[in-house]
C-alpha cells in the first residue's frame, strides 16, 4: 500500500503534485509571518504624519509616556476639544467614525501597535527620563498613516540598548541587565 | 566597553558573610495567625485559585504560608507560635545551581531570587531543592471566573502553566517604589513603601525595608538577641529574620 503511493509519487504527476504541495504550504507560512509583522486594523485610519506635520507633539496625545508605564491611547474627548473647531470634521469620511463616537457617547476601540508580552514589564517613564526620545522606538511618526513597529520589539532589541546605554558604569550595567528589572 | 560577559554570576560562596538588600523580620509572637498576609500576597501577585481537588494533591499555591508546629508528648501538646514563611530570598540559594534553565537566577542589582517565568521550563528541580518548601508550581491554568480577572494586578505577570513560582519580596513594588523617588531626584526612604504581606499585616509583626541601611527599620530590629534565620545551618544565608519568645 505505501511502497505503492510512493511509486505513484515518483512518477512526473507524481512529482507536480509534490512540487504544488510544497509550494503552498510555504507560501502560506511565508503569508502567515508577513501578517503578524502587519500594522492591525484601526477603527479611523489615523494619519500620524497630518498631525505631526500641525506640530502637535507626541505627549499631547500619549501623555502618559513621561509620567508612567504606559503612554496611553487618547480618549475621543481629546481629539474632539481640537476637532470639533475644524470645519472638515463636518464634511469628511474619514472623521465620520470619530463624529459618531462623539454623538454616541461609544469609546472609539483603538488597537495597540506597539506591544510586549504580558511578561514584560515595560516603563516608559524610565525611558523618557534616561533621555530617549519616542521616535528611537517607535520610528518617524512624521512618514506614516497609522502606527507601524520600525522593527521587532524582542528582547535582544531591548537589551542591546540596555548594555550600549551603560556605557563603563558597572553599576548601571548591572542594573540594566538585571533579569528582575524587566521580568517579574 | 564593558559587556555581558563582564559580568561575574553571584561571588557569593556557600557559608560566607553576606549582607543582602531587601530583608525582613518576622515577630512570631505577635503573629496571630489571621492569614491575611496569605490573602494580601495572593491578591497582589496573581495568585492562581487552585480549587478542592487539586489542593488535595498537594498543589495549592501560596507565596507565604502560615506554618503551625506542636511540641510535646500527649496530652501535653503545645502549639508554638505561628510561622509565616516564604521565599527567604536567600544569599546563597540552594535553588538557583539546579535551574537547568538559568530561570532562577540571583539578581545582582536588588539581591534578590528571581524568578524569570519566561524562561521557566518548568522542570520543578528547584522547588525539590528548596530546604523552606516556597515554592509553587502551575500544575494547570486555572480558571478565574468573572469578574476576578479585574482584579488583577497589572504590575505582575500572569503565570501559565508549566511555571514555577515563589515570593518575590514584591519586587514591582521595590521597582515602583525606586521608579518614584527616582522621578523625584531622590532615593527611596525607609518605609516609603512595604511589601503587601506586610501592609495588610493587622498585627505589624512584618517589617520589610534595607537590611544594608543600618539606620533602617529592620536592621535596628534585626539586633535584637533572639532572632534567628531559619535552616541558617544550611548555608542558604537567608534574609528574613524571625523572632520567637522574645
Ligand atoms: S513579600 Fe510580597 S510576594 Fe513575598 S510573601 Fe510578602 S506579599 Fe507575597
Ligand atoms: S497577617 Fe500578620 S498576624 Fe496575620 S498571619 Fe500574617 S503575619 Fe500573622
Amino acid at each position: 500500500m505505501i511502497k505503492s503511493i510512493f511509486d505513484w509519487l515518483k512518477q512526473p504527476l507524481g512529482l507536480i503534485a509534490v512540487g504544488i504541495t510544497v509550494l503552498t504550504l510555504f507560501s502560506v507560512a511565508a503569508y502567515g509571518i508577513y501578517t503578524t509583522q502587519q500594522a492591525p486594523e484601526q477603527p479611523i485610519q489615523f494619519p500620524h504624519q497630518t498631525h505631526v506635520a500641525f506640530g502637535i507633539q507626541c505627549l499631547y496625545c500619549h501623555p502618559g509616556a513621561s509620567k508612567g508605564p504606559a503612554a496611553g491611547l487618547p480618549s475621543q474627548a481629546k481629539c474632539w476639544a481640537c476637532h470639533n473647531q475644524i470645519a472638515k470634521t463636518e464634511t469628511s469620511a474619514l472623521l465620520a467614525p470619530l463624529k459618531e463616537a462623539v454623538l454616541s457617547g461609544t469609546p472609539i476601540q483603538w488597537v495597540p501597535v506597539a506591544q510586549v508580552p504580558d511578561f514584560v514589564q515595560f516603563n516608559h517613564r524610565a525611558h523618557i527620563a534616561a533621555g530617549k526620545n519616542c521616535e528611537d522606538c517607535h520610528g518617524d511618526m512624521s512618514k506614516v498613516t497609522i502606527a507601524q513597529n520600525p522593527q521587532v520589539f524582542n528582547m535582544g532589541w531591548c537589551l542591546n540598548c540596555h548594555v550600549e546605554s551603560a556605557g563603563e558604569d558597572h553599576e548601571k550595567l548591572v542594573k540594566l541587565s538585571d533579569c528582575g528589572t524587566c521580568h517579574y | 566597553m564593558a559587556t555581558l560577559s563582564d559580568l561575574k554570576i553571584s561571588e557569593v560562596k556557600l557559608g560566607e558573610e553576606h549582607t543582602g538588600k531587601w530583608g525582613m523580620v518576622i515577630d512570631q509572637d505577635i503573629c496571630t495567625g489571621c492569614q491575611a498576609c496569605v490573602a494580601a500576597c495572593a491578591m497582589e501577585n496573581n495568585l492562581s485559585f487552585v480549587g478542592e481537588e487539586d489542593s488535595g494533591y498537594g498543589r495549592s499555591m501560596h507565596w507565604i504560608r502560615i506554618e503551625r508546629f506542636w511540641e510535646g508528648e500527649y496530652p501535653e501538646v503545645k502549639m508554638t507560635p505561628n510561622q509565616p514563611m516564604m521565599c527567604q530570598q536567600c544569599g546563597s540559594a540552594t535553588c538557583e545551581p539546579v535551574c537547568p534553565a538559568f530561570a532562577t537566577v540571583h539578581s545582582q542589582a536588588e539581591q534578590l531570587n528571581l524568578q524569570v517565568y519566561n524562561r521557566c521550563v518548568g522542570t520543578r528541580y528547584c522547588a525539590n531543592n528548596c530546604p523552606y518548601q516556597v515554592r509553587s508550581f502551575n500544575w494547570r491554568d486555572y480558571e478565574r471566573p468573572e469578574p476576578l480577572p479585574n482584579q488583577l494586578n497589572p504590575d505582575v505577570t500572569v503565570r501559565r502553566r508549566g511555571v514555577m513560582e515563589k515570593c518575590t519580596f514584591c519586587i514591582q513594588r521595590i521597582h515602583k517604589a525606586q521608579d518614584k523617588a527616582k522621578s523625584e531626584g531622590r532615593e527611596v526612604v525607609d518605609g516609603e513603601f512595604t511589601t503587601a504581606c506586610a501592609q495588610a499585616c493587622p498585627a505589624n509583626a512584618i517589617t520589610f525595608g534595607r537590611v544594608d541601611d543600618p539606620e533602617s527599620m529592620v536592621s535596628q530590629l534585626a539586633k535584637r538577641s533572639h532572632g534567628v534565620k531559619h535552616l541558617e545551618e544550611l548555608g542558604t544565608l537567608p534574609n528574613v529574620t524571625y523572632f520567637k519568645g522574645g
